[in-house]
């Protein structure tokens, strides 16, 4: 079954069922999230690693994007938790 | 109903989680321009770590003390 159909409605009620309503509305968050994230990487790994771009991407251009991928979900985590996880 | 009351819980959790996950992903965003000032290695050096971690408490006691000013000239 596909995230945006819902199960047959239970105890003869009419509209998805309110357990069908909150996966529904979950996915499309999680699925919103990970769009704005991505777009977010896209945009930060461009501007560090392509600086002029060629008629190819080049062996350290590639290279240097995989790393900043990483590090971005990484600095994102050390955010998380320098907000959320050091009382001071 | 009993429904509506459940539903409208998770929607105001939602909401929350959804509240803290742009506000991470914005200070990640302004805090990586801040401290990642050169090619992206294979790991942080620790310079780079604890430049983010205090850019992103810096950013929250700065937005604390622009609602305070803000709020004191209204």
């Amino acid at each position: 079954m596909d995230p945006f159909s819902s199960p047959a409605p239970s105890s003869g009620s009419s509209g998805p069922s309110p357990e069908a309503l909150m996966d529904q509305v979950k996915t499309q968050l999680a699925q919103a999230y990970a769009e704005e994230f991505l777009e977010t990487v896209r945009s930060k790994c461009f501007a560090k690693c392509i600086t002029k771009p060629g008629t190819s991407l080049s062996g350290s251009e590639s290279s240097c994007i995989s790393r900043c991928v990483e590090r971005y979900i990484e600095a994102t985590g050390i955010i998380g938790r320098a907000l959320f996880s050091s009382p001071r | 109903m009993e429904n509506s009351a459940e539903l409208q819980r998770f929607l105001e959790q939602e909401k929350q989680k959804a509240m803290v996950s742009e506000m991470v992903g914005k200070i990640t965003n302004v805090c990586w321009d801040k401290c990642i000032t050169s090619t992206p290695g294979s790991k942080f050096s620790s310079s780079e770590s604890t430049c983010l971690t205090n850019c992103a408490q810096r950013y929250v006691e700065m937005s604390v003390l622009i609602m305070k000013r803000f709020q004191s000239m209204q």
